[in-house]
C-alpha cells in the first residue's frame, strides 16, 4: 500500500502523464491524418466507365408526428422509379441506366438526427441526387451536409428560405410556403365574390412555426394587395387546448378564416371549431397540411367537412399521365395520392428528364454535380415536352438559378361528403364548391 | 510501503491509458475516414465528457442533477450567438459559455443549498431548471431551429470534415478525466462522498455541506458549459430543445449504468449507450421509434434494482487480469 | 395590450377545473411519498399509459371515455400493485438518487412501449357527450371540464374523509407516522404499502379518464402531469388534501392565466418558477405543517 501523501502526488504526476499522452496521441494523430488522409477529392470524373445506374438516396421522416408524409413519400418514389426503369427503359440517353434507390434513411423529428442520416446515407451509398426532407427544418440540416459533400438535393419542402440560402446544389419544384397561403387567400376571396358572400373580415389563424408563419405571410400579403381588413392569431402548433383561440375568434367575429395547420393542431381545431357553434362562411386551409388528408378526415369524421386546403399537387389534372400515375398509386397502395406522394411524382420524372437530356450537354461527365445542376436548369418544361409538366398543377416547370420553380402553384381541395375534392384552380368533373359552408 | 508492487508499477500502470489513447486517436484511421463514424465518434467524446462531469455532482456527490442539458445549452447557445453575431471565436465563446453555466449554477445552487434542499427536491429543482430555460428560449429565441453558419478553421472551431474536431473532443475528454481523478482523490472528494453516503452525519462532523455541494455543481457546470459550443458544432443546429429534459436524464443514465464516481465505468457506458442508440436508430428507426429509450429505461430498472455498482463491477473484472499483469497485485 | 377582464375571468374559472384535475393526481403521488417515503418519477406516465388504454377501449367499444374508469380504475390498481413488488419496494429504504433513476426509467419504458404501439401523434376520444360549451355570464363553460372538476373534487374529498375515518385510513396514517410503531400496533405494513401504492396508481387511471373527455394524449402526456403533481406537494408540503387541494388550484390558475394571457408555451416555466420561489423561501410549503 501506498501512503496517503504519496498516493496523493502519485496520482497527480499520473493524471499529469495521462494527459500528455492524449494531447500527444491527439496531435500525433492530426500530423498522421494530414499525411495521410486522402486529398479532398476533387470533382469526381469517373464517369468515362459505362454509367450502368443512377444512386438516388432519400431521407424522410420514418418515424414520430411526421412518419405518415415520410412513408407516403417513400411509396411514391418506389413506383414512379419502377416506371421509369420497367416502362421508359431506364435513362435512354445514358445507354438505359436505372435508377436505384439506394438507401432510405430515416429523418426522425429533430435536425441533428436529420444531418446524422444525411452523413450516413452519403458515406454509405455516395448517391448522385437525395430526395427529402419533407418537413423544412429537418431539411435544411440535412442540406449542410449535402452542400458540403455536393450531392445534389432535391426538395419535397416547402418553407421559402431553403433556396435563400445562397446553397447551390439544391432544387425544388413544390410551391413555397408563402405560394400555398396566397393561393388559398386569392381561391377564398373569388370564391366568396362569386358566391356573393361578403368577406369583411378575415382572419389568419396559424401555427407560429417557420412554416405556419411563412404560408400566412403569403396570405396577409395577398390579403392586404386586395385592401381586405384582416386579423393574424397565431398559436404553437403543440397547441392543447383550442379554448383561448376559440374565445378570441368570437370576440372577432370573421366572415372566412384562412388556417395554417401543422397537421393534428388541425384535427384539434376542427373539433373545438364545431363544439363552440362558431359560424364563419369558409375556412380555408393553407399549406397542405391536415384537414383534407385521408387521416385527419379519419380522425374528425364530419368536423372538417367543407374545409379546404391547399395542396402543392392537383390529383385530378386531366392529363395523359398524371392519369396513368394516379391509378396506378391508387391500385397499389389503395387510397389515392396526396401532398408528399404529389410532389415526388413531378420531381423525380423531373430528375429523370434532367438525366436524359445530360448526356448530351456533357457527354464526358454527366453525372458531375455541377454540370447536373445546369442541365436542371436549362430545363424549359411544359404538358408538351415532358412528364412532370404533367404531373406539375400548373402544368410549366422552369427553375429559377435559386432552384425554385418559376411557375409554382397549387391546388385547393374541399371536404365534400367526407372525401377530398378538387375544387381549384379548375374544380374535378362535377363537384361544385361549397361556400358559404352551412 | 510499496517495495516490489510499487516497482512494477512505476511505469506498468500507463500501459492501458496509453492503449485507450492510442486507440481513440486513431479512430478515424481505423473507420477509413468515414465521416460518419468519425460524427459518431465524436459525439460519443463529447457526450461521455458531460457524463464525466455530471460524475462529479451525481456520483461523487450523489445530488441526482438533472440539468446538463442546461449548462450545456447556455454554454453552446452563448459561444455561437458570440461566434455569429460578434464574430468572437469560439476558443472565447466557450470560455464565457462555462463563466455562464457556472453562474447560472451558482444562482440556483446557492440558494437551494443554503436552504437545504436535497434528494427529490434537488432534482426537481434542477428539471424546473431545464423547463423554464426551455420555455424561455421559446419566448426568445422563437420556435426557430439555428444553424451554425458554414465558417471553417481553428478560429471558428468547425471544419469541412470532423477528424479535427474529434481530436479537440478527444483532449477536452482527457481533461475531465483529470479533473475526476484529481476531485475523488483530493480533500473535496472525501468530504463529497462523506455528503453521499449521509450528508446529516457528514454535516455533524463539521463537513461544511452547502460549501462542497456548491463547489461540486460549480465545477460540473464550467466543463459541461465549455464543452457546449462543440456539442452545438456536431448537432449543427441549436434552439430551445437544445435545453432538453430527456438529454439530460440520457446524462445520468450514462452516470448510473456505468457507476456512481467511476470513471471507466462511465467511459464504457458512454461508449457502448452512444454507439448502441445510433445503431439502434439507424436500424430500427425506421420501425421501433424510441427502442433505444427502451432499452435505456430497463438498462437503468434493472442496474437500480438489481446491480447498483453498475458497468464498474464488469470494467474492474475485466481489467483485473490486466491490472494484476501490470501492477502485480490489487493494491492500487 | 391588456388582456380583457372577461379573458382573465374565462382563464380563472378555466384554471380552478384544471386545478381540480392536478389535485386528484398529486393526491396519489403524496400518498405514495408521504406514507412510503418512496419517489415515484414515473407517476405521471402510468396516467398517460392509462389515457391510452381510455382511448383504445373507449373508440373501440364506442362508450363515453368516463364509462371506461369501471375497467381502467381496478385495473391500475393491480397494476400498482405488481409495481410496487417489482420496482418500488426492493428500493424502499434505498437512496433517494436511485429511486429517482429506477423510477425515470420505468416512465421511460411506459413512454416509448406507447410511442412504439400508438406513435407520437396525439389521440383524442371521438366522444361528443361532454364536448359542449355554455355561456354562463362573460365566460363560455366547458361541460366535460366542468364534470371533471367536479368528480375530481367530490373523489379527492371522499378520500380525505376515508383517510380519517376509517380503520384502513387510521392504518395508512399510522404507518405514515411512525412505521416501527404502526407494525406494534399490529398494522400489516406491507399490505398498507401494496394498498397505498395501488390507489396512488388507480387515480391516476380515474384522472386519465376525466382527462380524456376533453384532452388527447400522446407519449409524453405524462411529463407535465408528474412535473406538476410534484410541484403541488412542494407548495402543499405533506399536509394533507386540503393543502394539496389549495396548491393544485394555484397552479392550475397559474398555468391557465399564463397559457391565455402570456403563450401557452410557457405554462410549465410558470409552474417551476413557482416552485422554486416556494422551495427558496417557503422550503416547507405554503400549507405544510412546520
Amino acid at each position: 500500500m501506498l501512503g496517503r501523501g504519496s498516493k496523493l502526488a502519485a496520482v497527480k504526476i499520473s493524471a499529469i502523464i495521462v494527459t500528455a499522452i492524449v494531447v500527444v496521441v491527439a496531435v500525433a494523430g492530426v500530423a498522421l491524418y494530414i499525411l495521410t488522409a486522402p486529398a479532398p477529392t476533387p470533382t469526381p470524373t469517373p464517369t468515362r466507365p459505362k454509367i450502368t445506374e443512377i444512386r438516388i438516396g432519400m431521407i424522410e421522416p420514418l418515424t414520430g408526428k411526421y412518419a405518415v408524409f415520410g412513408k407516403e413519400a417513400v411509396d411514391a418514389a418506389r413506383l414512379i422509379i419502377e416506371i421509369i426503369n420497367e416502362e421508359l427503359g431506364g435513362v435512354k440517353s445514358l445507354g438505359g441506366a436505372k435508377l436505384v434507390l439506394v438507401g432510405v434513411e430515416d429523418a426522425g423529428e429533430s435536425p441533428e438526427v436529420t444531418a446524422m442520416a444525411a452523413e450516413r446515407l452519403i458515406a454509405t451509398h455516395r448517391p448522385h441526387i437525395i430526395v427529402g426532407a419533407y418537413i423544412s427544418r429537418l431539411t435544411a440540416a440535412a442540406a449542410e451536409v449535402t452542400e458540403r459533400e455536393r450531392v445534389i438535393f432535391a426538395f419535397d419542402a416547402l418553407v421559402d428560405w431553403l433556396t435563400e440560402r445562397g446553397w447551390r446544389y439544391v432544387i425544388r419544384l413544390a410551391p413555397k410556403a408563402s405560394a400555398h397561403g396566397a393561393t388559398a387567400a386569392r381561391f377564398a376571396l373569388s370564391l366568396a365574390k362569386e358566391r356573393g358572400v361578403e368577406a369583411k373580415k378575415v382572419v389568419v389563424l396559424h401555427e407560429d412555426s417557420v412554416f405556419g408563419t411563412y404560408v400566412a405571410t403569403g396570405a396577409i400579403r395577398e390579403l392586404a394587395a386586395n385592401r381586405i381588413p384582416y386579423e393574424s392569431v397565431s398559436y404553437p402548433y403543440t397547441i392543447e387546448d383550442f379554448g383561448p383561440i376559440i374565445s378570441r375568434l368570437r370576440e372577432i367575429k370573421p366572415d372566412i378564416i384562412i388556417s395554417v395547420p401543422y397537421f393534428h393542431d388541425g384535427v384539434l381545431f376542427a373539433k373545438a371549431y364545431r363544439a363552440s357553434g362558431l359560424k364563419v362562411k369558409l375556412i380555408a386551409g393553407a399549406g397542405g397540411c391536415g384537414y383534407i388528408d385521408p387521416g385527419s378526415i379519419e380522425a374528425v369524421g364530419e368536423a372538417v367537412e367543407y374545409f379546404t386546403n391547399t395542396l402543392s399537387y392537383d390529383p385530378s389534372r386531366a392529363t395523359e399521365w398524371n392519369k396513368k400515375v394516379v391509378e396506378k398509386y391508387v391500385s397499389r397502395y389503395g387510397k389515392p395520392p396526396s401532398e408528399a406522394a404529389g410532389i415526388i411524382f413531378y420531381t423525380l420524372f423531373f430528375i429523370y428528364e434532367g438525366l436524359e437530356k445530360a448526356s448530351e450537354m456533357f457527354p464526358d461527365d454527366p453525372l458531375n454535380p455541377d454540370n447536373l445542376m445546369k442541365v436542371f436548369m436549362s430545363l424549359d418544361l411544359t404538358d408538351e415536352n415532358s412528364i412532370s409538366a404533367q404531373l406539375y398543377p400548373t402544368g410549366r416547370i422552369k427553375l429559377a438559378p435559386n432552384g425554385d420553380n418559376i411557375y409554382a402553384g397549387t391546388a385547393v381541395l374541399q371536404v365534400i361528403g367526407g372525401k377530398a375534392r378538387v375544387v381549384w384552380p379548375k374544380p374535378e368533373p362535377g363537384v361544385v364548391p361549397v361556400c358559404p359552408m352551412p | 510501503m510499496g517495495g516490489p508492487t510499487l516497482k512494477a508499477s512505476r511505469f506498468g500502470w500507463l500501459a492501458p491509458p496509453l492503449a485507450l489513447a492510442a486507440l481513440c486517436g486513431l479512430v478515424p484511421h481505423m473507420v477509413g475516414f468515414n465521416q460518419y463514424y468519425i460524427l459518431v465518434a465524436t459525439r460519443i467524446a463529447i457526450v461521455a465528457s458531460v457524463a464525466l462531469s455530471w460524475n462529479i455532482i451525481g456520483g461523487l456527490a450523489g445530488q441526482l442533477d438533472l440539468a446538463s442539458s442546461a449548462y450545456l445549452g447556455l454554454g453552446g447557445i452563448l459561444a455561437a450567438e458570440l461566434m455569429i453575431k460578434y464574430g468572437v471565436t469560439p476558443w472565447i465563446g466557450m470560455l464565457a459559455g462555462a463563466a455562464a453555466s457556472a453562474g447560472v449554477a451558482f444562482l440556483i445552487g446557492y440558494p437551494l443549498f443554503r436552504f437545504g434542499i436535497r434528494e427529490v427536491w434537488y432534482a426537481l429543482s434542477t428539471v424546473a431548471l431545464v423547463v423554464v430555460l426551455h420555455e424561455l428560449a421559446i419566448v426568445l429565441m422563437g420556435p426557430f431551429d439555428y444553424y451554425v453558419p458554414p465558417v471553417e478553421g481553428w478560429y471558428y472551431l468547425r471544419f469541412r470534415t470532423w477528424e479535427n474536431l474529434y481530436y479537440v473532443s478527444l483532449v477536452l475528454l482527457a481533461f475531465v478525466i483529470v479533473v475526476n481523478l484529481w476531485v475523488s482523490r483530493s480533500k473535496l472528494g472525501y468530504y463529497l462522498k462523506a455528503i453521499r453516503e449521509d450528508e446529516t452525519a457528514a454535516e455533524a462532523l463539521g463537513v461544511d455541506v452547502r460549501k462542497y455541494k456548491l463547489l461540486a455543481l460549480l465545477i460540473y457546470a464550467t466543463l459541461v458549459g465549455f464543452a457546449g459550443y462543440l456539442y452545438v458544432v456536431t448537432q449543427r443546429t441549436y434552439s430551445y430543445k437544445t435545453f432538453s429534459a430527456p438529454f439530460s436524464i440520457y446524462i445520468a443514465v450514462i452516470g448510473i449504468v456505468g457507476g456512481l464516481g467511476s470513471v471507466d465505468g462511465i467511459l464504457l457506458a458512454a461508449a457502448m449507450l452512444g454507439m448502441a442508440e445510433e445503431y439502434l436508430r439507424a436500424t430500427f428507426g425506421g420501425t421501433l421509434p424510441g427502442l433505444h429509450l427502451l432499452v435505456y429505461g430497463l438498462l437503468l430498472v434493472t442496474v437500480g434494482v438489481l446491480r447498483p455498482e453498475g458497468l464498474a463491477t464488469v470494467t474492474r473484472r475485466l481489467l483485473r487480469p490486466v491490472r494484476t499483469r501490470f501492477l502485480g497485485g490489487e493494491s492500487a | 395590450m391588456l388582456p380583457s377582464p372577461s379573458l382573465i375571468v374565462q382563464s380563472l374559472v378555466d384554471g380552478v377545473f384544471l386545478g381540480f384535475l392536478f389535485s386528484l393526481v398529486a393526491l396519489g403521488l403524496s400518498l405514495v411519498f408521504g406514507v412510503m417515503g418512496f419517489i415515484n418519477f414515473a407517476h405521471g406516465d402510468f396516467l398517460m399509459a392509462s389515457a391510452y388504454l381510455v382511448w383504445v377501449l373507449a373508440s373501440s367499444l364506442r362508450t363515453e371515455p368516463l364509462a371506461t374508469a369501471a375497467l381502467t380504475v381496478p385495473l391500475f390498481f393491480v397494476v400498482g400493485a405488481a409495481v410496487y413488488f417489482l420496482v418500488a419496494r426492493p428500493l424502499l429504504g434505498r437512496e433517494p438518487l436511485m429511486q429517482i433513476a429506477v423510477t425515470v426509467g420505468v416512465g421511460y419504458v411506459l413512454q416509448n412501449v406507447a410511442l412504439m404501439s400508438f406513435r407520437a401523434e396525439p389521440r383524442a376520444s371521438l366522444s361528443y357527450a361532454l364536448n359542449t360549451y355554455f355561456g354562463l355570464g362573460p365566460v363560455s363553460v366547458h361541460a366535460a371540464k366542468l364534470v371533471a372538476a367536479l368528480m375530481s373534487f367530490a373523489i379527492v374529498v371522499g378520500l380525505d374523509y376515508l383517510l380519517k375515518r376509517t380503520w384502513f385510513g387510521l392504518a395508512v396514517r399510522a404507518t405514515a407516522y411512525d412505521r416501527e410503531t404502526a407494525m406494534l400496533m399490529g398494522v400489516d405494513v406491507n399490505k398498507v404499502y401494496v394498498a397505498v401504492f395501488g390507489l396512488g396508481i388507480a387515480l391516476t387511471a380515474l384522472a386519465s379518464s376525466l382527462w380524456m373527455t376533453f384532452g388527447q394524449v400522446d407519449p409524453y402526456l405524462g411529463a407535465s402531469f408528474g412535473l406538476v403533481s410534484w410541484i403541488v406537494i412542494a407548495l402543499g408540503g405533506l399536509g394533507g388534501v386540503p393543502g394539496i387541494l389549495a396548491s393544485s388550484l394555484i397552479i392550475g390558475v397559474v398555468q391557465s392565466l399564463t397559457t391565455n394571457i402570456v403563450s401557452p408555451s410557457v405554462k410549465m416555466a410558470a409552474a417551476s418558477v413557482v416552485f422554486l420561489l416556494v422551495l427558496w423561501f417557503r422550503p416547507r410549503g405554503l400549507f405544510g405543517k412546520v
